[in-house]
């Protein structure tokens, strides 16, 4: 399942069709008032002035009665004329369907995909040719036949005729698709079989965004292409540094479900692919690729990042995330003394990287908006912009300017950036804390044919245990104990409880065993004077802080796990593992591959969280609801056409107007964008004459280039104006999709777009439909 | 004299091909006015204007020049709609629909109550004859039957002026006598009726006033009974006379120096033969008339 869909901007889109319809009223006063005014000059005026005030007059008394009889001639006409005859067909469509694309061999999801597209394409080109038939031949016809005329005739108002027959054949879709989508649920319910009727699904997903961490620890847009497919998925080797990290935002008490027992769990699902350059063993070729989750917290990822671009400052980047301020900040220091003493052993890469990385952890730290961190993010900053300034001159240096490039300025700031880490260091390692929660790993199956060992569903439980790691075991203790000193709940007549560890394993969830070396280490650690009573209270004798008691003492190995198991911790999955630094909840999961010389490819859509399944017909309707729209969206435009043409005509641009919309709309979006390549089109029509490529070019002089490419841009701004005015079909296809697919069909992302398309061109064609109408001489010979 | 309720200023329409070049210019300067209460026919040859006139009052053509003013409101003004009934020439009305559904819809286009278009469909069905046939789709319906339906929907909201493009094309005599009927009803109800006919013994049957055009150009306008009557000659009708009662007379008529005088019988015409043979065939089935019948029959 290739697919994906593109967050919608809904204001946006908005704007953009502000603009348009704009334009487009603009043209409809100036094109009949130059024509008007030129064929009968002041009498042209007038003309225009009355026929503008006669349209608005139209426009404001619109009788919603009158509409309803014309929608209710318009449906009479299409039962009568036998538009109903569509049903006959789709039965016998059906009847017959299941001896060719029922087969119980397959995997039960194939199964639904293939029935349920195979359903809602029958009801899609069933009903479009007819109904664009009905939208482009009903006015025409009307006109032709003079039936229009008794109408006309009578006060009905023509945009009234206009909005009439719309309505009318939008009611007569609505019912042929109701019927169909009923009969079409019947036919499902029974025609797929027994054994994959459970793969019936409407899965909720919560999609997040994506990222890869390189082998070197880059962060990028992109992992690897193994040059096995075009570039939907990316891959991550195995058995190295690299990650794909999912971002899912918006995650809260809605993205649990309940298992059998009750209890809240959080679902992922995964689609990856995995990618072999070994055969491997036969057992895993069976049992597919391991990959692994780890949910994790990791703010210092996030703020530094990025500073590995460059190969320049990745020690310092690899310091940062792993909270050594006070060597990040002696790393940065080297780094400003070769700034300015050989600035030149620095790449012009090195100095983008490094001025880039810093902006983005300036950035991330200003956002924090923490005041602990006092200006560390604005020093960050301020080095960036300088040091922007040194790539800027870099740049002219190479295009053989003469220019001085601030390198002791760059060196200075960075230099305040180094001594801000140290001075925070403490302030920092408090702020930015790192938790990692790795669950066990899982196999991907190749081509996504699971055995009974492979699963692409984990299941990870609200309350988590897990071995923590040494920073996370610091601050769990730090705050276990913390919370138990504060209330008073450690010592007992100066000394340390009896039944403290007895609490520790009650209320902390560690195991006794490791319970009981924390007390005795605090014991120890009591009667050494590293820690001393006060008031009642335990204090680390030294002033420092619990994390930093506790996180000397693990690295000197004093808090060895004495459980086998090692230091099991539990957290609680939104609490703790959601970050919320500005009220933007959001949950990472990085997900790795075990395997040696395997990959494994994944795309934004192939990991999502799966919320609790609506019944399938929830997406199964909806999706009829955009096969609705789209209908709706032709017989608007088959009308407003026929409303200036006749039949053929009319029918000739709607199917224009559809093809291109439905297959062509993206390309030309692209094309305009310059995301696909290739020439222009008069430049692309001398190569195919001239046997040339585009990388070699048109064999002609520069003043017919120049031409050409005149000539191409005029070209390319004919297809701009084509492509506002056409309406992308595809946005329509969405909803299919995800339910072809086993996905709910989520509103914001894929309906919304399509009813604001529908009603995008509906609102214009309405105004447009109208005025043809209105201004056309119905028996002009 | 009553107040105009159509009035046409030098209206010209011209024809013009896909690039705007004149093809043929249908009406040239037209000024007439017509009064309310009074049954107006437009006449001419085909070709002559007196359709595309009638269109431009309705709408469906726009002038070239000129101005059209009916029931006080300009052409373009759909609001005039509301007081005007029309009946096209062919009845264009839907095929798919019965009677009772056709005045229904023209009905709800007046934005009428239900109530009031059930009511009026009754009258109107009946008063055209089509109770029998109220159920049945149009496309069953023979040419009368459409024409009688059309009339039924131009009348559908009471109108103030009706407008009759070739009222009477495709009705049998009967038919047209009650057209004929319906038209003097309509004038005697005080609206304003506008007819085109090539049917000029239904024109002056039921006109009082008419417009004869010629090549888009008005060359007749008045009464129609000031502009047939003969004013040279005087005409007198009797009971039979014998020839003795003949010979006096024309010696009475000599004696005033009027010679020429002719004695004939006067002659019912045809659409009366045929009218009362159809009703005395519906009394008397089975039986047929000879010529004397007919003849000494009179012309009751």
């Amino acid at each position: 399942m290739d697919f994906d869909v593109r967050p919608y901007n809904f204001t946006s889109a908005t704007t953009s069709w502000l603009i348009l319809l704009a334009i487009l009223a603009g043209l409809g006063l100036v094109l009949p008032l130059a024509s008007l005014a030129g064929r009968g000059g002041a009498a042209g005026l007038v003309d225009f002035r009355r026929g503008l005030i006669s349209y608005l007059e139209d426009l404001f008394s619109l009788s919603l009665r009158r509409i309803a009889a014309l929608a209710s001639l318009t449906l009479k006409e299409a039962v009568r004329r036998k538009a109903l005859l569509v049903f006959v067909m789709f039965a016998v469509l059906l009847m017959f369907a299941g001896w060719f694309i029922t087969d119980s061999n397959e995997r039960a999801e194939l199964q639904v995909s293939v029935h349920v597209t195979f359903l809602l394409t029958a009801i899609s080109w069933l009903l479009l040719p007819a109904l664009i038939f009905l939208s482009c031949w009903a006015l025409p016809e009307d006109i032709r036949l003079r039936s229009l005329h008794t109408v006309v005739t009578k006060p009905a108002r023509r945009m009234e005729i206009v909005i009439g027959r719309m309505a009318g054949l939008g009611v007569v879709v609505a019912i042929l698709l109701v019927v169909m989508g009923v009969i079409g649920q019947f036919w499902l319910s029974r025609r797929i079989p027994e054994n994959a009727r459970s793969a019936l699904q409407c899965r909720v997903p919560l999609f997040g965004e994506l990222y890869f961490i390189s082998s070197e620890g880059q962060p990028q847009e992109t992992g690897l292409n193994v040059g096995d497919v075009w570039a939907y998925r990316s891959h991550i080797p195995g058995n190295s540094r690299a990650r794909a990290v999912y971002v899912f935002r918006g995650v809260d008490e809605s993205a649990l479900t309940r298992n059998e027992q009750g209890e809240e769990e959080l679902l992922l699902e995964c689609r990856f692919e995995a990618f072999r350059t070994v055969k491997g063993s036969e057992s895993s070729i069976v049992k597919g690729i391991s990959a692994q989750y780890t949910l994790s917290v990791n703010p210092r990822e996030e703020a530094f990042g990025m500073l590995a671009q460059s190969e320049a400052t990745r020690a310092i980047a690899d310091a940062l995330r792993e909270g050594q301020y006070k060597t990040a900040s002696a790393e940065l220091k080297k780094l400003t003394e070769r700034i300015r003493t050989a600035p030149g052993e620095l790449r012009p890469a090195d100095y983008f990287g490094l001025h880039f990385g810093m902006f983005v952890s300036g950035t991330v730290l200003e956002n924090r908006k923490d005041p602990a961190l006092g200006n560390l993010g604005r020093l960050f900053i301020e080095a960036a912009l300088t040091g922007e300034g040194v790539t800027a001159a870099l740049q002219q240096q190479e295009r053989g300017e003469k220019v001085e490039i601030p390198y002791e300025a760059f060196a200075a700031k960075v230099d305040l950036v180094a001594d801000g880490l140290t001075e925070r260091s403490a302030v920092l390692m408090e702020t930015l804390q790192r938790m990692e929660v790795p669950l066990p790993s899982f196999n991907v199956s190749e081509y996504h044919d699971l055995d009974e060992s492979s699963t692409n569903l984990t299941r990870i439980p609200r309350r988590l245990r897990f071995v923590a790691d040494y920073e996370t075991l610091g601050r769990f203790l730090a705050a276990e104990i913390a919370r138990k000193n504060d209330a008073g709940g450690l010592l007992a007549d100066g000394a340390l409880k009896a039944s403290l560890t007895e609490e520790l394993v009650k209320e902390s969830r560690i195991s006794q065993l490791n319970a009981e070396r924390l007390v005795a280490v605090l014991g120890e650690q009591l009667t050494a004077g590293t820690l001393a009573v006060d008031a009642g209270k335990l204090k680390v004798a030294d002033g420092r802080s619990w994390y930093l008691f506790f996180d000397d003492l693990i690295r000197r190995e004093q808090l060895v796990s004495e459980d086998t198991e090692g230091w099991m911790i539990e957290k609680d999955l939104l609490q703790d593992l959601i970050q919320d630094p500005n009220g933007d909840r959001y949950l990472r999961v990085e997900v790795a591959c075990i395997n040696d010389q395997m990959y494994l490819g994944m795309a934004r859509p192939d990991l999502f969280i799966r919320k609790a399944d609506q019944p399938f017909w929830v997406g199964y309707w909806k999706a009829i609801l955009s096969i609705l729209l789209m209908l709706l969206l032709i017989i608007v435009l088959g009308v407003t056409v026929s409303c200036v043409v006749k039949g053929p005509v009319a029918l000739l641009f709607t199917l224009t107007f559809f093809i291109v919309g439905q297959f062509f709309h993206d390309f030309m979006i692209r094309k305009l964008a310059g995301v696909e390549k290739g020439t222009g089109t008069v430049e692309s029509m001398i190569l195919i004459a001239q046997h040339r490529n585009p990388e070699v070019g048109m064999d002609v002089s520069s003043a017919t280039m120049n031409v050409v490419r005149a000539a191409d841009l005029g070209l390319d701004g004919v297809l701009r104006g084509f492509s506002m005015i056409v309406p992308d079909f595809a946005v329509f296809n969405r909803a299919s999709m995800y339910v072809e697919n086993r996905f709910d069909v989520p509103f914001r992302d894929v309906l919304l777009p399509s009813i604001v398309v529908f009603f995008g061109f509906l609102i214009p064609c309405i105004l447009i439909g109208g005025a043809l109408l209105k201004f056309r001489e119905l028996e002009a010979k | 004299m009553s107040n105009a309720v159509i009035e046409i200023r030098n209206l010209s329409k011209i024809y013009r091909d896909f690039w705007g070049r004149k093809k043929v210019q249908a009406v040239k300067s037209l000024s007439m006015d017509v009064m309310q209460g009074e049954v107006f026919g437009l006449l001419g040859p085909n070709g002559s204007g007196k359709t595309t006139t009638m269109k431009m009052l309705l709408g469906l053509l726009f002038p070239t020049s000129g101005e059209m003013t009916i029931l006080g409101k300009p052409a373009s003004d759909v609001t005039k709609n509301e007081r005007i009934g029309y009946l096209p020439e062919e009845s264009y009305l839907y095929r798919f629909l019965n009677a009772d559904e056709t005045l229904d819809f023209y009905g709800r286009l007046f934005n009428m109550s239900a109530a009031d278009r059930a009511r009026r469909a009754d009258e109107l069905i009946e008063m055209v004859g089509l109770g029998k046939a109220r159920r049945r789709q149009l496309k069953e319906y023979s040419k009368g039957m459409t024409r009688r339906i059309g009339l039924a929907q131009a009348l559908i909201n009471n109108p103030d002026l009706v407008l009759l493009d070739e009222p009477t094309s495709g009705l049998d005599p009967i038919g047209t006598r009650e057209m004929k009927d319906l038209i003097i009803q309509l004038k005697a109800q005080g609206k304003t009726v506008v007819m085109c006919s090539h049917q000029l013994a239904d024109v002056q049957d039921v006109c009082d006033r008419i417009a004869v055009l010629f090549q888009g150009e008005l060359k007749v306008l008045g009464r129609v009974d000031e502009l047939l009557e003969l004013r040279n000659e005087m005409q007198m009708r009797t009971p039979t006379l014998s020839d003795e009662a003949m010979a006096d007379i024309r010696q009475v008529l000599k004696k005033h120096n009027v010679s020429d005088v002719e004695f004939s019988r006067p002659k019912a015409d045809l659409e009366q033969l045929f009218l009362r043979t159809v009703r005395e065939s519906g009394e008397r089935p089975g039986r047929r008339f000879s010529t004397e019948e007919v003849a000494a029959s009179g012309r009751n």
